[in-house]
């Protein structure tokens, strides 16, 4: 599914719905005024009373003159906006100025020897009829009503014009309703980086609604975690610092004892040596794999240089393979980029390599390789030992998981270091497995890369060595 | 005897390295917090102090950053196993080694007596002065001037120069300049040297036209490039 932002679906629909209603509107009024539901009883009853005053106005223009005409007009009708005309019976205007539509009505009335005439245009009634004053004079008398109050939609300029101000409007409304969304996308993607400091609340300023509810809750539990992880943080330094002073004090000890005994006591010191060696590196495995665990430990956006990074753990590597009658050998190293920290990726690999040097045949070596393929980086190492039963293969990365006591006892082994490799790869988002090959175990770990291999490749041309 | 100050806030460790250094010809002084080892570090000629990084209330790393505007005296860090930060931070520092707590005293006193051989002089090099390019090293005074410019350089750091001034142009392995640079062979997962390295390359900068002038090559060490080199 495509990624549609908040904001412009929220200013898209509104404006949508609001340019929808505007002209909904303008055309159900539209309509409503092209076609009057009733015109004869509108202006029947109208007529009623029509009738009377145009006769009481004739009367007093007959009988007083213009002049009472108007006077009369104006005391009881101009104020209401409503015109009156007056012609005599040819049809010729006694009140100038007169508007065309009352004219067009008097001339209709006498064409058509009609008594009474109406016409209805843009919702304003002209009504005019024919008046025989008490002198026997005959008047036409037309009256235009004053236009009727009455919304009656707007002219097209206007509708693009109302159109436009809902969009500015939907505009803010979005803006208001996503911004503090946005600045808690924000906080949200800083704190899952590992700034467990970000909070939300003094960025929404004085709101106060569900959002802002929601930034609280946000901060109440950023406060909640950030408290969780520093005790956790506490309780891991203090573990590491108390478990190990004491190892710390033994070893010297050891060595005095050694010292003292002159030689009478070695293979017991020896022994001494090695189980304080193995509680020693147990503490330190322990503590990583809790880090790992905890999520106390974050990925750096560092860039790594795999191809270095696998080198100078295969050199190592062989420091402690060549005592023991094997090797360490590199196949294939291509140019890898990834995105993370080069301590925990260099303690993940160096693990996985440790492990395979503890199991590999002696006399035989163990096959590195690093290859890219497509945005991955795929580390593979191969063993040439006994491999691990099919049924126990996905259980190897779960900590303490032994696959043979009689196996893991001469190894020497204590069984987290394949866990704090999968550990570590997953929290760089890549993937580790493992599957026997014909005379062996064979482990790989699959990163994402940071940058495409050809851009590295242009941008750094090999130089001869 | 040869006197060494340990820093630790570990009282009973102490005792027992006392104990231990005392028949190995070393007379410890101990103290148990930062700014008390200060205190004493400026006080008293050493020759040489062992720093715990992890100490209460001030640091080992602000610790040995004030020891270090003052002083020159060799300084060797106890650093938490597996905290690769502090080691890294210490050697840049200014720190002269580091050794992981827990640790053997064996190699306590070997790490020691490589740091003593090298503050007194390397009698195995030559005493003249060396003019490479735009750099200049006196062993006698041991300094060093790139560009016309005094560099201040940590005992560590110049003997590697040293070490690369007298090999221009050819590979040097990392288990070669860790043994000319820190006097010790390289112990496996030992990152040091590489940021003894990298700091000398810092220190100097790189040549005119952002040549580089330390290149590391892969699987085999580094080497020091004239101007102009490439390799």
């Amino acid at each position: 599914m495509k990624y549609r932002s908040l904001f412009l679906k929220i200013f898209f629909y509104f404006w949508l719905a609001a340019a929808a209603m505007i002209g909904t509107l303008n055309v159900m009024l539209w309509f409503s005024f092209a076609q009057d539901p009733n015109p004869e009883r509108r202006r029947g009853a109208l007529g009623e009373a029509l009738n009377l005053y145009a006769e009481s106005a004739v009367q007093v223009y007959d009988s007083e003159g213009p002049q009472a005409f108007e006077q009369y007009v104006n005391r009881s009708l101009k104020e209401a906006g409503t015109e009156i005309e007056l012609f005599d019976g040819e049809g010729t205007p006694l009140t100038p100025p007169t508007p065309a539509e009352a004219t067009r009505v008097a001339a209709e009335i006498k064409q058509a020897q009609q008594h009474v005439s109406s016409v209805t245009a843009l919702g304003r009634l002209t009504w005019g009829r024919t008046v025989i004053a008490p002198s026997g004079r005959t008047y036409i008398f037309v009256t235009r009503l004053r236009q009727p109050y009455v919304f009656r939609g707007l002219p097209p300029f206007g509708i693009v014009l109302s159109i436009l101000a809902a969009g500015v409007i939907s505009y803010l409304l979005a803006l208001y309703l996503t911004s503090p969304v946005k600045k808690l996308k924000t906080a949200v993607q800083s704190f899952a980086e590992g700034n467990l400091d970000v909070r939300v609340t003094p960025q929404l300023g004085g709101r106060r609604d569900e959002l802002a509810d929601l930034g609280r809750e946000f901060d109440q539990m950023a406060e909640q975690i950030a408290a969780l992880i520093s005790s956790q943080k506490r309780l891991l330094a203090d573990i590491s610092h108390e478990l190990r002073s004491p190892l710390a004090r033994l070893t010297v000890a050891l060595e005095l004892a050694r010292k003292n005994t002159n030689g009478k006591a070695e293979a017991a010191l020896d022994r001494i040596e090695l189980e304080s060696e193995r509680v020693n590196k147990l503490v330190g495995q322990l503590l990583a794999l809790t880090r790992l665990e905890s999520g106390a430990e974050r990925v750096p956006p560092e860039t790594v240089v795999l191809e270095d990074l696998v080198q100078q753990v295969v050199d190592d590597a062989n420091y402690e393979a060549k005592p023991q009658h094997k090797e360490v050998k590199i196949l294939k190293l291509e140019q890898c980029r990834v995105r993370g920290s080069s301590e925990l990726l260099r303690s993940g690999v160096e693990n996985v390599v440790r492990n395979a040097i503890r199991y590999t045949a002696e006399g035989t070596s163990i096959e590195v390789s690093l290859i890219w393929r497509l945005d991955t980086a795929v580390v593979t190492v191969k063993d040439h030992g006994p491999g691990v039963p099919e049924t126990e293969l996905k259980h190897i990365f779960e900590p303490f998981y032994r696959v043979g006591e009689a196996r893991e006892r001469s190894s020497g082994g204590v069984g987290l270091g394949l866990s704090i490799a999968e550990r570590t790869v997953v929290l760089h988002g890549g993937s580790i497995r493992a599957e026997n090959t014909s005379d062996g175990l064979l482990i790989t770990i699959e990163l994402p890369l940071s940058s495409t291999p050809s851009a590295i490749h242009s941008a750094t041309e090999k130089q001869p060595v | 005897m040869v006197s060494v100050l340990l820093i630790d806030d570990d009282t009973e460790l102490s005792k027992l390295l006392e104990e231990y250094l005392q028949s190995e010809q070393f007379e410890l002084d101990a103290a148990h917090d930062g700014p008390a080892g200060l205190d004493k570090a400026l006080a008293n000629h050493y020759s040489a102090i062992v720093l715990d990084v992890m100490l209460p209330g001030m640091s080992g790393l602000d610790v040995l950053k004030q020891l270090r505007q003052k002083s020159s005296v060799p300084v060797l860090m106890l650093t938490a196993r597996g905290s690769e930060l502090d080691r890294i931070l210490g050697l840049e520092l200014g720190a002269d080694d580091y050794l992981a707590k827990p640790f053997n005293p064996r190699e306590l006193v070997a790490r020691l007596r490589a740091i003593l051989r090298r503050a007194t002089g390397s009698p195995t090099g030559p005493s003249q002065p060396v003019h490479l390019a735009d750099v200049e090293l006196h062993p006698e005074s041991r300094s060093v001037t790139c560009d016309s410019k005094t560099v201040n350089l940590t005992g560590a750091e110049f003997d590697l120069l040293h070490t690369f001034l007298r090999n221009p142009g050819k590979i040097i392995s990392r288990e070669d300049l860790t043994q000319a640079a820190l006097g010790r062979p390289m112990s496996p997962m030992d990152r040091s040297i590489d940021v003894h390295v990298s700091n000398l390359r810092r220190k100097l900068g790189p040549y005119e036209g952002e040549q580089e002038r330390i290149k590391a090559i892969r699987g085999s060490g580094y080497v020091y490039l004239l101007p102009g080199e490439q390799a």
